[in-house]
């Protein structure tokens, strides 16, 4: 068993480190120290992966398809309502993902110009969105006529137009 | 530091309250898997990190997982308005009313309260990731 198993190691590519028979002695048992008891293994997401429209992306909770994994395989997303807020919401997921996708692979640029592109389109529609109804962010608050901070909606009510 | 925006990050607009379904639900605000937990377990995580990738990842998904937080708890608050007594009574959302009423509070379901016990932040960045699997894989 013993030889099996360091026999397996040395062809093993990248194990290769010098280290031989003599300073793996099988001294402690039946196992031999130098032998790895598992090996994870994580796939790793590749370069410029397929995406998502932003609606689907919100509606399945990935941009990525390839990491669109569903619970107990119900494949169907959740229905995204069309709203203003909604079409907001799901650029701002485009944008969450992409940064957080690039968080690994800084180096794909052509992710990295649809990160500036949907942060652009963000950026527009949350302007449009805050002039409409009511600042998002203090700083939105701080370009009002008038502190409109508190005023409804807030967002875990039933409706973000719910009046109590 | 963090900035609010007064928005949830999905839409939760809930037709027909459930106290039985958010008794069960509130263990994703505040249970050993939930979002506050995940919050607090990569914000805490990315201080021993040594990679900035990872330290990426851990900040912004740490943050993502605040703005999960918010529509957990919005998905309690709303399965709880307007409750009468029978829906309340002898229903599994009974012991929980009984201390909280219908304020959302950081509980497991089971009702142990939110705990630090429940994550884990060990300084060595492997076993910290692993516990990630664990945790975020058992409930993501």
């Amino acid at each position: 068993m013993f030889n099996e198993l360091t026999g397996a190691r040395s062809n093993t590519p990248g194990a290769a480190n010098g280290t031989t028979e003599a300073s793996c002695p099988d001294g402690n048992g039946t196992m031999p120290s130098c032998a790895g008891l598992a090996v994870p293994y994580v796939p790793f997401q590749q370069n410029n992966p397929q995406k998502y429209s932003q609606t689907e992306a919100l509606s399945n909770g990935t941009l990525f398809p390839g990491l669109n994994l569903p619970f107990h395989l119900k494949v169907e997303g959740s229905t995204v309502p069309a709203t203003p807020l909604a079409e907001l919401q799901a650029l701002e997921f485009v944008v969450l993902e992409l940064g957080t996708y690039l968080d690994t692979h800084k180096d794909d640029t052509e992710a990295f110009n649809l990160y500036k592109q949907y942060a652009a389109m963000e950026k527009a529609a949350k302007a449009a969105y805050e002039s409409k109804f009511g600042p998002l962010t203090k700083s939105a608050a701080a370009a009002g006529d008038s502190y409109q901070w508190l005023c409804d909606p807030w967002p875990w009510n039933y409706e973000q137009n719910e009046v109590k | 530091m963090f900035l609010y925006e007064k928005k949830l990050q999905f839409p939760v607009k809930i037709a027909t309250p459930n106290p039985k379904l958010a008794a069960v639900i509130i263990s994703q605000y505040g249970g050993p898997d939930g979002e506050l937990g995940a919050s607090m377990r990569y914000l805490s995580q990315r201080y021993s990190m040594p990679y900035a990738e990872a330290k990426g990842l851990l900040t912004d998904i740490g943050t993502e997982e605040l703005g999960h937080m918010e529509m957990v708890a919005a998905v309690v608050h709303q399965l709880t308005r307007n409750l009468t007594e029978e829906q309340i009574k002898d229903s599994a959302f009974a012991p929980y009313f009984v201390d909280h009423t219908t304020g959302v509070y950081p509980t497991a379901a089971s009702g142990f309260p939110w705990s630090a016990a429940g994550i884990q932040s060990t300084g060595d960045p492997i076993a910290d990731l692993t516990e990630d699997l664990a945790a975020d894989g058992a409930m993501a």
